[in-house]
């Protein structure tokens, strides 16, 4: 008797062994795994007074001002291998009566150019402030560029100025950026 | 990521209660079925289990989510599947693993003025549960760009994960003709734990409305903890260093924590009776070897404000980005922290009522003449069964419905159906076989998906070898 419930139980045990597995899955798929995400965030923003381009000292015109700051998190091999695409977005609202050349210059550590953005601003008119879109995409060859940037100078030319030049240049700027992370 | 997803996924395959062994409560009396409820009826002399063979108990499972579901060969992109996959999850389904070794299992029946069954032993534990960060895992998976204006809660980051060995020495006595209780001392060491519980925060990127950029992304609100304990002194350690601290830990050279399990057995008449007990009602005190990280704090993001300030020949630029970093710091430090913290153990609930029916075990008219005194077993027994475990996240809880078949004094067989949250069709099976005092058990559940293990959302499995005289 004791032999006989011995074998039954081994049996089941076989049983339970030898049914259990993983049918109707393919674990290769794992390596196909893509993470995608994309992310929105801000940039750089600014309110340019029109007192900024006159020199009230010297009675002259400043026709260019400029403005850097460190964007550490662009530069690197870890987001240039992950980082396929960027959407830049840029919003002006010009109050001023004159048009602007900005440009957004990316610089590598060394104040090497490695991507230059340039747009202009329309002129305000009659006191209405006039709202003006630069976007730019840039593809997978161009972010291998942008990657190897660690800041931006923003550049801002005025064709001419004078002393009772008044109004606002503002800036409101964001980036989408597309990732996607592999093994 | 792709491993971490794979091992995650693995691993969720749900009775989902994850420390429900439901088919060894109140099954024969085995030395575990006395760690279930340890005023459990008792009718052997002594008992010995095979050091590290009378014990293995072993769960894995998910609640919502099975292997099946992402990597079926069905072809369907796998990053789709993924997708619906976290769409299809709520931040309360979780992933549990949870495996017991009996290192040592004694007991002895004491014949004194009072008779009382002594039982002790040792036995190591892993448990491990986090809950699904629903929300992380959008932004990780899909970024913020389809999500203006949600909030991504932090609270669903909930996981804890503890290595520890249990001593345990417990006492069983009939009190009354109808009443046995019994209850059981416990002293945890901890091996390894790491928690992050109670956390809150929220971040959300909202459109402009009077701010600065065009979007404000904020953090409000936020306070994370994480707890570690018996970490850093491993840092930097060799494996054969490790494992030494490690067996140091499990013989109580760990952080200590203190329970009580208690529980009865009450006999209404000859046939039918109700059990309870309560698990783990302690708490394990981490005092040395400790590092916790702590952020708190709120901040509002809108991009770096260029102000083109005048600057004269050689006057470095205004470091706005450096002091971007440094006002995200100041505003959410994060602290780490070396203080001793209290982790309460998840207590556990079982409870069942039980019918015994059929003829009588060999047949010898109603007396265990082996030991006169005690109730002969009938050849069936059906009953019900409730467990729940404190989690988390809350109760999980869990009913069985069981029904055993002894098969003279050398065999039984128990079957059950389990029903929970999460999933109805839990059904397990054990055997268990005495063979002159040598008692060998096996137990599993979700015997429905063995055939096909990546469709099931949990397994469970418990073994064991014991010598038991009665």
């Amino acid at each position: 008797m004791d032999v006989k419930i011995t074998k039954l139980f081994f049996i089941f045990v076989s049983l339970l062994l030898c049914v259990c597995c993983f049918d109707d899955t393919d674990f290769d798929q794992a390596n196909d795994v893509l993470v995608t995400p994309e992310i929105e965030l801000d940039l750089i923003y600014f309110n340019l007074e029109a007192s900024k381009f006159y020199d009230y000292t010297n009675n002259t015109e400043i026709l260019v001002v400029q403005d850097t700051t460190d964007l550490d998190f662009l530069g690197g091999n870890d987001i240039a291998n992950i980082l396929k695409g960027a959407d830049f977005f840029f919003e002006f609202t010009n109050s001023i009566p004159r048009s602007f050349n900005v440009s957004f210059d990316f610089l590598n550590q060394d104040n090497v150019s490695k991507y230059l953005m340039q747009t202009t601003v329309a002129s305000a008119t009659a006191d209405q402030p006039v709202v003006s879109y630069f976007i730019q995409s840039l593809d997978e060859l161009q972010i291998k560029e942008l990657t190897k940037a660690k800041k931006v100078l923003v550049t801002v030319t005025i064709p001419s100025s004078s002393q009772d030049l008044t109004g606002v240049l503002n800036l409101q700027s964001k980036t989408t950026y597309y990732l996607q992370i592999e093994q | 990521m792709k491993k971490f997803l794979f091992i995650f996924l693995f691993l969720g395959v749900s009775s989902v209660v994850c420390q429900n062994k439901q088919v060894l409560y109140n099954w024969e009396v085995t030395p575990q079925t006395l760690l279930l409820n340890p005023g459990s009826l008792v009718t052997s002399q002594f008992h010995a289990g095979i050091p590290l063979a009378s014990g293995f108990h072993i769960n894995v499972g998910s609640s919502g989510v099975s292997v099946f579901d992402v990597f079926a060969d069905d072809g369907i992109d796998i990053n789709t599947k993924i997708t619906n996959t976290i769409s299809r999850l709520s931040s309360r389904d979780f992933f549990t693993i949870n495996q017991q070794l009996d290192v040592l299992n004694f007991g002895w029946l004491s014949k004194g003025f009072e008779p009382m069954y002594f039982s002790g032993g040792i036995y190591q534990e892993l448990d491990v549960i986090a809950y699904f960060p629903k929300d992380i895992a959008i932004l990780a998976w899909e970024g913020n760009r389809n999500y203006i204006g949600k909030a991504f809660d932090f609270s669903h980051v909930s996981a804890r994960a503890d290595v520890l060995t249990v001593y345990h020495f417990g006492v069983n006595k009939q009190v009354s003709k109808k009443l046995t209780a019994g209850v059981r001392l416990k002293l945890y060491s901890s091996m390894i734990s790491v928690s992050s519980t109670r956390n809150k925060g929220a971040f959300k990127t909202t459109e402009r409305v009077g701010s600065n950029n065009i979007y404000e992304h904020t953090v409000t609100d936020l306070d994370m903890e994480v707890n570690t304990s018996g970490f850093i002194s491993l840092d930097g350690l060799e494996q054969p260093q490790v494992s030494k601290k490690l067996l140091g830990r499990a013989l109580l050279g760990g952080n200590l924590g203190i329970g009580i399990d208690a529980g009865i057995t009450y006999e209404f008449d000859k046939q039918l009776s109700l059990t309870a007990s309560v698990l783990d009602l302690g708490a394990i005190f981490h005092t040395k070897d400790t590092e916790s990280y702590k952020a708190k704090g709120d901040y509002t993001l809108d991009g770096i404000e260029l102000i083109f300030p005048e600057l004269e020949n050689d006057q470095s630029t205004i470091p706005y980005y450096d002091n971007l970093e440094d006002d995200i710091v100041r505003e959410i430090p994060i602290d780490t922290l070396n203080t001793g913290y209290t982790q309460l153990r998840p207590t556990k609930i079982n409870a069942g009522l039980h019918y015994d029916f059929g003829r009588f075990v060999g047949d010898n008219g109603g007396c265990n003449c082996k030991n006169k005194g005690t109730k002969q077993k009938r050849v069936s027994q059906a009953g019900v069964q409730y467990f729940s475990i404190f989690r988390p996240g809350g109760l999980q809880l869990a009913g069985t419905l069981y029904y055993n078949r002894r098969l003279g004094n050398a065999l039984s067989i128990k079957t059950t159906y389990t029903i929970d949250r999460y999933s109805a069709k839990n059904i397990g099976a054990g055997m268990f076989l005495n063979i002159q005092g040598v008692n060998l058990f096996l137990a599993a559940d979700n015997l429905l998906q063995m055939s096909n293990l990546a469709k099931a959302n949990s397994v469970s499995l418990q073994v064991g070898l014991n010598y038991i005289l009665n």
